[in-house]
């Protein structure tokens, strides 16, 4: 490995508090008694983490982005396998189209797709639902569980899986024993990718979702417009808190990098 | 194609009636090209016989369409008389090693052999007694833990050995097993490789574009060239008796020489300075033939061809020469037997036994 320089080294160094600055300075934030948002604080306090219990909504919204979120990633995971397997393996007509079609999302803007969505959904009858929100976010991160597993699929040696059916597997059992776990880095960084932007998205949500029952994001977006008091730092803690305990607790349990980059990936 | 070959002059091969494995006018065509053109083999149960030739001349396509993965345009493959073209490739219990040995790379050495029992559901005792088994027949007994990352080429060649021959396949297709190791490990592989094929007699055929693996390896070899069947013989035939130029050129280096038809009181010849060839009947009439000698078929002497030597390189086993006679330059190679040699632009002469030598017309291919 080459050596940086000291200017690199510099320039690294600031890319990386520019990065981490603005989650330390809300983490920092959430612990103000104060009423509105300051730094420096006087002292510290956790009256604002205290408040959150006075705010059942903020709690139900998180459930639900939790919940949209896993839904919607494991629907567009299962969609993805099988389009990038298809588009991977096979030359058929239209191939170019589906994939095109499947990453199309990412260049509309997402406040359009809020409005199509929104008269759309409408116009079936579907409005302000669960559901609506499931199928919408599908949409929107079909693109990264797509692009990802068909950047394992396409690197896929065939020769293992003609070894695998010359030694009798086929079908179901082919997949499951040796084609999914070939592919399974590009699966779960897609699932992963997935998960995030949707739990993420504000743009097009705020559009669809019920005033009722809506996600995390949205919720606090609302929040902030009507109030200026560091309620919403203390819930951008939480939620950066659990980030890092549930990163280290798959760190703990399979390996992040196993899972990214693939057991094939030559470390032990 | 199989006229030519068996007209060679050879010892016919007592071909072995029914053939276990019977490939009959197989072809395959693509849009733009034939990669496999009416390819008809019939191999003995037990045979190892190997696909030779250049890299385009149809002979993975052949072990594609007997594995199942590639659909043929023609024929008809059968094994113990049955069409083998209906069965399903995942039911076809044939085992293979691929070129990138393809080990499945999630699973244990122990794991990647035991994966073909798993899917025929041999219970599990029995199933750990042919794992062990399998791996102590390739050497790897200690590696059985060991994922393939963790190994070196030529282990990972013979876990992907022992994965194949484990679910006792009825035939086992070898595909350029050894071109990714290195040359002494591939000679120590070949000798092991023949070694277990005679214990267990699977009938094997080796697709491969090394000459020298092909006559170390096999019983009999197939030379293909452009889709089509230049020769099938036993190695030594096909190397001394090459029925086309193709084969000659192929299979090691080969001396062409333009030589001049004689007609003497012993019937026609084709002569060279002092060396005197005698001319088949078919080529009595021509005027000059194309005579072909192996390098290591020639050997210096009093008289003979009149040759200068342009170069002497020492190979350790053998000297090589390069000379230049006549007739055209000749390639010689001597065995390292301690005499001493003849030096760079010495002038010699060149010898070889009429047997040794190959005749063909001037112009156009065929024997």
């Amino acid at each position: 490995m080459s050596r940086n320089g000291p200017l690199a080294l510099l320039f690294h160094a600031l890319v990386m508090l520019f990065m981490l600055a603005p989650i330390v300075i809300v983490c920092v934030v959430a612990f103000t008694p104060e009423g509105f948002l300051s730094l420096p604080t006087n002292g510290l306090s956790l009256r604002w983490f205290k408040a959150i219990a006075g705010y059942p909504e903020f709690v139900s919204a998180f459930r639900d982005s939790l919940w949209l979120a896993a839904l919607s990633s494991v629907i567009a995971v299962g969609v993805s396998v099988p389009a990038a397997l298809a588009v991977a393996r096979h030359r058929f007509p239209g191939r170019e189209a589906v994939s095109a079609f499947i990453l199309s999302p990412l260049m509309i803007p997402h406040v359009v797709l809020g409005v199509a969505f929104l008269r759309f959904f409408t116009q079936i009858g579907v409005g302000g639902s669960m559901v609506s929100l499931v199928l919408a976010h599908v949409v929107i991160v079909l693109p990264f569980a797509f692009r990802l597993t068909l950047s394992t699929a396409t690197g896929l040696d065939r020769s293992l899986e003609q070894a695998a059916v010359s030694l009798g597997a086929s079908g179901a059992t082919l997949f499951r024993r040796v084609t999914l776990p070939l592919i399974l880095p590009g699966v779960v960084s897609g699932l992963v990718l997935a998960f995030i932007n949707s739990f993420d998205e504000v743009t097009m949500t705020v559009f669809i979702a019920a005033p009722g029952a809506t996600t995390l994001p949205v919720r606090m977006f609302l929040y902030i417009q009507d109030n200026i008091d560091p309620l919403v730092t203390s819930v951008s803690a939480v939620v950066i808190a659990l980030t890092v305990v549930v990163m280290a607790l798959i760190e703990k349990l399979f390996g992040l990098e196993r899972l990214l980059a693939g057991e094939g990936g030559g470390r032990s | 194609m199989l006229a030519r070959s068996s007209t060679s002059g050879i010892a016919p091969m007592t071909d072995p009636a029914p053939a276990f494995l019977a490939l009959d006018g197989l072809s395959k065509r693509y849009a733009d090209h034939v990669a496999v053109d009416a390819l008809t083999l019939g191999v003995a149960q037990g045979e190892f016989i190997s696909l030779l030739g250049p890299s385009g001349c149809g002979k993975t396509t052949t072990l594609q369409m007997i594995a199942g993965f590639t659909e043929p345009s023609g024929g008809a493959i059968r094994l113990e008389g049955r069409d083998l073209v209906a069965v399903k490739p995942a039911r076809r219990g044939l085992g293979i090693v691929f070129q990138s040995y393809a080990l499945f790379p999630h699973m244990t050495a122990a794991e990647n052999v035991a994966f073909g029992l798993e899917m025929q559901r041999v219970p599990k005792a029995e199933r750990a007694r042919r794992v062990t088994d399998a791996l102590a027949l390739v050497g790897l007994s200690a590696l059985a833990e060991r994922y393939p990352r963790r190994m070196s080429g030529g282990q990972q060649q013979r876990v992907a050995l022992a994965r194949a021959l484990v679910i006792q396949p009825r035939i086992l297709l070898l595909d350029e097993p050894l071109s990714n190791l290195d040359a002494k490990l591939r000679e120590e592989m070949q000798i092991e490789l023949r070694q277990i094929q005679r214990r267990i007699g699977t009938t094997t055929i080796l697709v491969t574009h090394d000459q020298h693996e092909a006559m170390a390896l096999s019983d009999r070899i197939v030379v293909m060239n452009a889709g089509k069947v230049e020769q099938i013989g036993r190695p030594q035939d096909v190397y001394e008796r090459p029925a086309t130029p193709f084969v000659a050129s192929f299979l090691g280096k080969t001396n062409v020489f333009e030589a001049l038809v004689e007609r003497g009181a012993d019937g026609a010849a084709a002569v060279l300075g002092t060396v005197r060839c005698p001319c088949p009947p078919h080529l009595a009439g021509a005027g000059h033939v194309l005579l072909t000698v192996r390098p290591e078929k020639i050997a210096f002497a009093d008289e003979g061809l009149a040759c200068r030597i342009v170069s002497r390189v020492f190979q350790g086993t053998y000297w090589l020469f390069i000379g230049e006679t006549p007739a055209g330059v000749a390639t010689i190679v001597c065995q390292n037997d301690g005499a001493a040699q003849p030096g760079e632009g010495e002038s010699v002469h060149l010898t070889w036994r009429a047997d040794d030598a190959a005749l063909r017309p001037l112009s156009g291919a065929g024997a």
